[in-house]
């Protein structure tokens, strides 16, 4: 059974291509969210093996979802991704319950599969 | 008896006026004397009619004195008024029967009259709309009343009074006319008393001058009051305990003026305080705030404040430079004051103070050097001030700005260049299997390479025109009309080409005059004209929209402000409500 994806990221034009890579890479994304407050809604409703979650979604916090994701019965495995240097965010995703991070330009199924192994 | 005495204009029609006071003063008094003298006074009243005359004298000549001080304020006014009036209510002691009426009716009159002078000490004017209430109250009760009084007052009732014909008597009604006068006398407590606590409260609140100039006026007043609270009380015992009241409140009514007088004088603080001010003066170290504390003292005021005028601003500033507004706060008054005719600064004080502009002025003018200095000290400091705020706007707009290009930059060309990454990994992993579908990505990618590389190209022209520094200010503003939304008129005289920062101050001035136009203006056409001369560069924006535009409200037309004072340049913007928008720079082209 293939591995479901939520993609959670405030610009089209990467969930879209995001989307394509995964799911050429056998993934299956469930569903997209263009902001935080749907993110986790749609998390709630389509309960994802992992959420693939931009760290800043505008004006909200990536983190802050990140630990509203982890609280409750079923946690999906959020890895965290951004367009900014993934020195900006080192710390930040150490502390967090995200398992970790892609940069975006390096999305793949293969890093994907890694960091959920 | 008339109140119409108006500021005389002329020094001739001012002697005129003292004279024809003083000589009708005069022969009231001798009257009055004559009429002791010759037996027509009734001898139970002959005691009280003698005193009476001098306080009404001692009345008009402190009027005269107190009137020819300060012609524009109704205190002299009110003291004459006061003193006629008590020759009027000394008419009662008459024989025949129109003095006797005039005098019944005036009488009390100056109860009044006194109340309203005490209340009103020192500016001649009543402070609060209780004061008025009080004032308008005794004038309505002394005069009103008295005349209501009259009307319903048989004399043959009055013991011992072989009296003359009361002409506005109408019928004899005992219990009306007792009614109406335990009014006027209960009336007459309460207003007394009001009087007395609003001049209690008046002392407890006033400053050391103000406290200076009360206290005779305080003395004097609150023994007319007491005594006149005895004479109203005592109106009902015998003639004689009345009469001996009555006489002790005429003496200390005829002190009350003098009082006044020495009130007034005391609030003015003589000559000396101007000497002692220029000697300190010229010991002073150069430190500021010393020119406050020297006139505090000299004007004997605690609460003295000095605000220094900044032309260049149209404001007042404080001696650290910050903007003041000089107003005056409760009790206090605000004098502007002069040098050779141009304002240097104002001084917030006392208004018992305001009392005697002569000493103000003389003050002023001693003064006068030291406050130019202090001024011009506060004037450098008021620009320092300028300088470090506008200092502190152009690092914050550096900083705005940064952020703008970040976010621009992640959010428009970085985005696009992940994509392209993501496509391209997709197409290399389509190549083989399926090479149209991977055809397809590589196109879809090299359209997301143009689109980034147009839009680094756009945030590369925002951060600086390269036109402006390869083709100058010419070109740089013909490809600006070019890209702007509405039609812009294009007029550049340039012989030669300014400094590179001033070409890009220019520049800057423009594109957002420009960008203004396109965003607010609702205009159709814009006019942009450069001209350069020995000194300058002129830049001149106009449009033909909605105007009123605020110079000081957008952070753009601020900035662009800094800018351009930043070269020691001057920016104006000149935008009525519904006449278009005129925006004029000008750029020394040295430093």
């Amino acid at each position: 059974m293939p591995i479901t994806v939520l993609i959670v990221d405030d610009h089209p034009s990467f969930r879209a291509m995001a989307r394509a890579v995964l799911a050429d890479d056998g993934f299956c994304v469930v569903g997209e969210a263009a902001d935080a407050e749907s993110g986790l809604a749609v998390a709630r409703e389509l309960r994802p093996d992992c959420v693939l979650l931009d760290v800043q979604l505008g004006d909200a916090d990536g983190f802050a979802l990140a630990e509203a994701l982890a609280v409750g019965g079923e946690r999906p495995a959020v890895v965290m991704t951004s367009g900014r240097d993934r020195g900006d965010f080192e710390a930040l995703i150490g502390a967090s319950a995200a398992c970790g991070f892609i940069p975006k330009e390096r999305l793949s199924g293969s890093a994907l599969g890694e960091l959920l192994r | 008896m008339s109140f119409a005495i108006a500021p005389v204009a002329t020094p001739q029609r001012a002697r005129a006026f003292t004279a024809a006071v003083s000589l009708t003063a005069a022969a009231a008094a001798a009257g009055g004397v004559v009429a002791i003298a010759a037996g027509v006074v009734r001898n139970d009243t002959r005691t009280l009619a003698a005193v009476t005359l001098v306080a009404a004298l001692s009345f008009v000549g402190s009027g005269l004195v107190a009137w020819r001080r300060r012609p524009d304020v109704w205190t002299g006014a009110l003291m004459i008024a006061a003193g006629f009036a008590l020759f009027a209510g000394s008419l009662a002691n008459s024989n025949s029967a129109l003095p006797f009426t005039i005098g019944l009716v005036l009488a009390p009159l100056p109860s009044a009259i006194i109340g309203h002078l005490i209340l009103s000490f020192p500016e001649g004017r009543l402070h609060s709309t209780l004061e008025r209430l009080v004032v308008a109250g005794a004038y309505f009760v002394v005069f009103v009343v008295q005349i209501v009084m009259l009307m319903f007052m048989g004399f043959e009732h009055v013991t011992g009074c072989p009296c003359p014909t009361n002409l506005l008597f109408i019928r004899d009604d005992m219990a009306l006319h007792s009614l109406i006068m335990s009014t006027q006398r209960f009336l007459g407590i309460v207003l007394a008393i009001a009087a007395a606590w609003i001049v209690v409260r008046r002392w407890q609140n006033a400053s050391g001058p103000l406290r200076r100039a009360l206290a005779p006026i305080l003395v004097t007043g609150s023994a007319t009051i007491v005594l006149l609270l005895a004479e109203l009380i005592a109106a009902n015992s015998s003639t004689r305990a009345w009469a001996a009241v009555s006489s002790a409140e005429r003496v200390a009514i005829a002190l009350v003026p003098i009082a006044y007088l020495v009130g007034l004088f005391r609030a003015r603080l003589g000559r000396v305080a101007v000497s002692d001010l220029v000697i300190e003066l010229g010991r002073m170290p150069a430190e500021p705030g010393h020119l406050r504390d020297a006139l505090s003292r000299a004007l004997r005021d605690p609460s003295l404040e000095l605000a220094y005028w900044v032309p260049e601003s149209e404001t007042y500033v404080g001696i650290d430079g910050r903007t003041v507004e000089p107003a005056a706060a409760a009790g206090q008054t605000v004098t502007v004051l002069e040098r050779h005719g141009q304002r240097i600064a104002a001084l917030v004080h006392d208004p018992a103070l305001g009392e005697d502009p002569a000493l103000l002025s003389a003050v002023s003018t001693a003064a006068g050097l030291a406050l130019e200095n202090e001024r011009l000290l506060a004037e450098l400091r008021a620009q320092l001030e300028r300088l470090r705020e506008s200092r502190a706007r152009i690092v914050e707009a550096g900083d705005t700005e940064r952020r703008r290009l970040e976010r621009n930059l992640h959010d428009g060309a970085q985005q696009r260049l992940v994509s392209l990454a993501l496509g391209l990994g997709l197409a290399e992993s389509k190549v083989e299997q399926e090479p149209a579908t991977a055809v397809t990505l590589l196109q879809a990618a090299r359209e997301e390479l143009a689109q980034a590389l147009s839009e680094l190209r756009e945030l590369a022209r925002g951060i600086h025109p390269a036109v402006l520094t390869e083709r100058g200010l010419t070109y740089a503003l013909t490809t600006l009309a070019e890209r702007a939304p509405v039609e812009v008129v294009l007029d550049v005289q340039l012989d030669r080409r300014p400094p590179p920062a001033i070409e890009a101050a220019a520049y800057y001035v423009v594109a957002e005059a420009l960008a203004n136009v396109a965003k607010y203006a609702q205009a159709t056409t814009a006019t942009v004209s450069v001209t350069i001369d020995r000194e300058r560069l002129h830049v001149e924006v106009a449009d033909d929209g909605v105007g009123g535009a605020d110079a000081s409200a957008g952070s753009g037309l601020r900035g662009l402000d800094d800018r351009v004072q930043a070269f020691g340049g001057s920016l104006r913007v000149i935008s009525p409500p519904g006449q278009g928008t005129q925006i004029l720079a000008e750029l020394p082209l040295r430093s």
